[in-house]
């Protein structure tokens, strides 16, 4: 399910401020090591059976309001596994990738993080905010913000958790952008 | 006074450049182009007018509105319409502008709808583009409107070929089918494989480049060329772990079809053996990018159909092709993307791309093709990164003085492609070539420079298709 169509009544988190302090560290160090280029640490914090999403967002009307982002069957603006995310890695470091030769500078910035219980006691859902902003070569800027929705649990890797599955939704439906060559 | 034999644009008058000056801004017989053609705003208003405005633009697949009242709101250049299904299964494609101030009438991507009621004043129109009903008809306007008069603009004409729709504003176009000529024969290969033909996933996915519409459209027409540099980064990445990156060499046999008149192109690895094993096939670098069971799709499990469909030739010699049908419409068969390239003034596009796939195909091999497409051919597809980064690069460079003066070569291959091969129509040249780049412009400048369309698709013309 897309982070912005949560049908959810409205309530304030159920988790101490413990495990909402460690959670947003941790969204925070993964931002950072996207944003240093440590795409193969960042990589490490990814589950085996990672599912990491992004549908496209439509302008509908109302009565067909349900249909803002794709199914499951439609086109996404991502759809990756681990394998592919990988292969997306290994094209950044083959140093002829040219959308990102010479590197894009890129600061992650996440806000709004919310946290639920998930369904193991090791588990979160964690809703956040993501303002992505790009700076590249010598003057191309682009913004691009939306919302995520991660499933995250505790796991034996350098920050102490990983990333299960990753909803990320644009708030762009025409993407103002040459193209998207970052990680969300 | 128009002693320069100045073109002169219905919106703007005199436009500044005469015919000769046009013909003369794409120079067949040196292989050069003048890069003024991607920057300047006359020219563009120009190419609104006499291309955009008069040639057949490719509008939406069937299968984006099968029920009466399915609508998709696109562009024919700049100007919004909407493709709509009637009761009658029939298709009217509509300026998306109400005859009252102008208004948008349907700001919704796509949908169905029983009318449009415009949100400014409440105007009201049926599906098929009649005006139905005004607020105030009798207080208002003392019921003296005469509504036949105010529907939308409507397109002079609306045909499908395979399942695309396009449509066109001027009265006096030849019918699609010959406009599209010889250019069936290699869209077949893409449209036409199985029985059944083709559906979309759904979803188009838009996203915006700064460079000129003819950039995308030329090198999707004409440029196998940039393959092997520009996207060797994929094709690295993608190699399983242990095997050494000159294994991504990309292949070098191959031909180029350059449309007679009309502009189309179309380029193809191909060698002369009736059949390869999908493992040696010389696109299986970019089949095992969208995924191996579309791949073995593909190459091997419809290749029989398809070869009773449409023969040997199409079935096995048209491996990982591009193509573009003048002046917008761009597809890659196998591995499945159709985009119309938007102009957005003469610096900027919109790409709106969908995924094509064979209607009959298995759900895993259709689930493969919404996957790999993503991943390869889209705004964050591996190969398709990397054409943004050029096209903008370039558009930069041409807001200099000097860097707008220098011409560009686009002699590659001159002087020998060929007609009259006995497997292929249309004039054929080497793979890495720039025959359908030169077609494409030299009918760019004709259509501009020329009022009647017999000259620009001479009788003489004739399709292998359509025989």
């Amino acid at each position: 399910m897309s982070s912005q169509v949560t049908k959810a009544s409205p309530a304030l988190p159920a988790v101490t401020p413990q495990l909402q302090w460690e959670l947003e560290q941790f969204l925070y160090a993964e931002a950072d090591l996207l944003d240093r280029r440590r795409y193969r640490d960042w990589y490490a914090h990814l589950a085996e059976e990672l599912h990491y999403r992004m549908p496209l967002t439509f302008n509908r009307q109302a009565r067909e309001r349900d249909h803002e982002y794709s199914r499951d069957d439609e086109s996404f603006l991502f759809d990756d596994t681990k394998a592919t995310i990988h292969i997306r890695l290994k094209r950044l470091e083959t140093g002829q990738a040219w959308a990102e030769e010479p590197p894009s500078r890129t600061r992650h910035m996440i806000s709004n993080v919310r946290v639920e219980a998930g369904d193991a006691p090791d588990s979160f859902i964690v809703h956040s905010y993501f303002h992505l902003y790009r700076s590249r070569l010598e003057r191309q800027v682009d913004h691009l913000v939306g919302g995520r929705t991660d499933l995250i649990r505790r796991a034996p890797t350098p920050l102490g958790w990983e990333i299960v599955t990753r909803d990320i939704t644009l708030d762009q439906s025409t993407v103002l952008s040459n193209n998207l060559s970052m990680f969300f | 006074m128009d002693h320069r034999d100045e073109i002169n644009s219905i919106l703007t008058g005199a436009s500044g450049w005469t015919r000769a000056e046009i013909l003369g801004l794409v120079d067949e017989g040196r292989g050069t182009l003048d890069p003024r053609i991607y920057t300047d705003e006359r020219l563009y208003q120009l190419e609104l007018e006499r291309i955009f405005g008069r040639a057949w633009i490719f509008v939406a697949h069937e299968a984006q509105i099968q029920k009466p009242g399915d609508f998709f709101a696109t562009y024919i250049g700049e100007d919004p319409v909407l493709v709509v299904r009637q009761k009658d299964a029939s298709i009217r494609v509509f300026l998306n502008q109400c005859r009252h101030r102008g208004m948008k009438l349907c700001r919704a991507d796509a949908g169905n709808a029983r009318s449009f009621t415009c949100s400014y004043h409440g105007w009201a129109y049926n599906t098929a583009g009649d005006l139905v009903s005004v607020p105030f008809e009798s207080d208002a306007y003392f019921n003296e409107i005469d509504k036949k008069q105010w529907g939308p603009v409507q397109t002079a004409r609306v045909e499908v070929y395979k399942g695309l729709i396009f449509a066109t504003w001027d009265h006096n176009a030849p019918s699609l089918d010959a406009y599209l000529g010889e250019a069936k024969f290699y869209m077949d290969a893409f449209l036409d494989r199985m029985d059944g033909g083709t559906e979309v996933i759904g979803g188009v996915t838009k996203w915006v480049i700064g460079c000129n519409w003819k950039f995308a459209a030329e090198q999707f027409c004409s440029d196998m060329y940039h393959a092997p540099v520009s996207h060797i980064s994929p094709t690295i990445a993608a190699l399983p772990d242990g095997i050494p990156a000159e294994f991504a060499k990309w292949p070098d046999k191959g031909i180029q079809f350059r449309a007679t008149a009309g502009g189309h192109g179309t380029g193809f690895f191909s060698g002369p053996e009736k059949f390869i094993p999908v493992e040696e096939r010389e696109d299986r670098l970019l089949l095992g990018l969208i995924g191996p069971q579309a791949g073995k799709y593909y190459a091997r499990e419809s290749r029989e159909a398809c070869r009773e469909r449409l023969g040997d030739v199409r079935a096995d010699r048209i491996n990982g092709a591009h193509m573009t049908i003048f002046p917008s419409l761009s597809f890659l068969p196998g591995v499945q993307t159709l985009r119309a390239w938007h102009p957005r003034g003469p610096n900027e596009i919109e790409v709106w791309a969908l995924t094509v796939v064979d209607k009959n195909a298995p759900p895993e091999v259709k689930e493969e093709y919404r996957l790999g497409v993503m991943r390869t051919f889209s705004v964050g597809g591996m190969l398709e990164q990397d054409d943004g980064e050029n096209w903008v690069m370039i558009q930069k460079g041409l807001r200099g003085f000097k860097s707008r003066q220098a011409h560009f070569n686009s002699g590659m291959g001159k002087g020998h492609a060929k007609a009259d091969d006995p497997d292929w129509p249309g004039v054929i040249g080497n793979v890495y070539g720039e025959e359908a780049a030169r077609g494409f412009y030299a009918h760019w400048g004709k259509m501009i420079a020329t009022d009647d369309w017999a000259s620009l698709y001479p009788a003489e013309v004739k399709t292998k298709a359509a025989e």
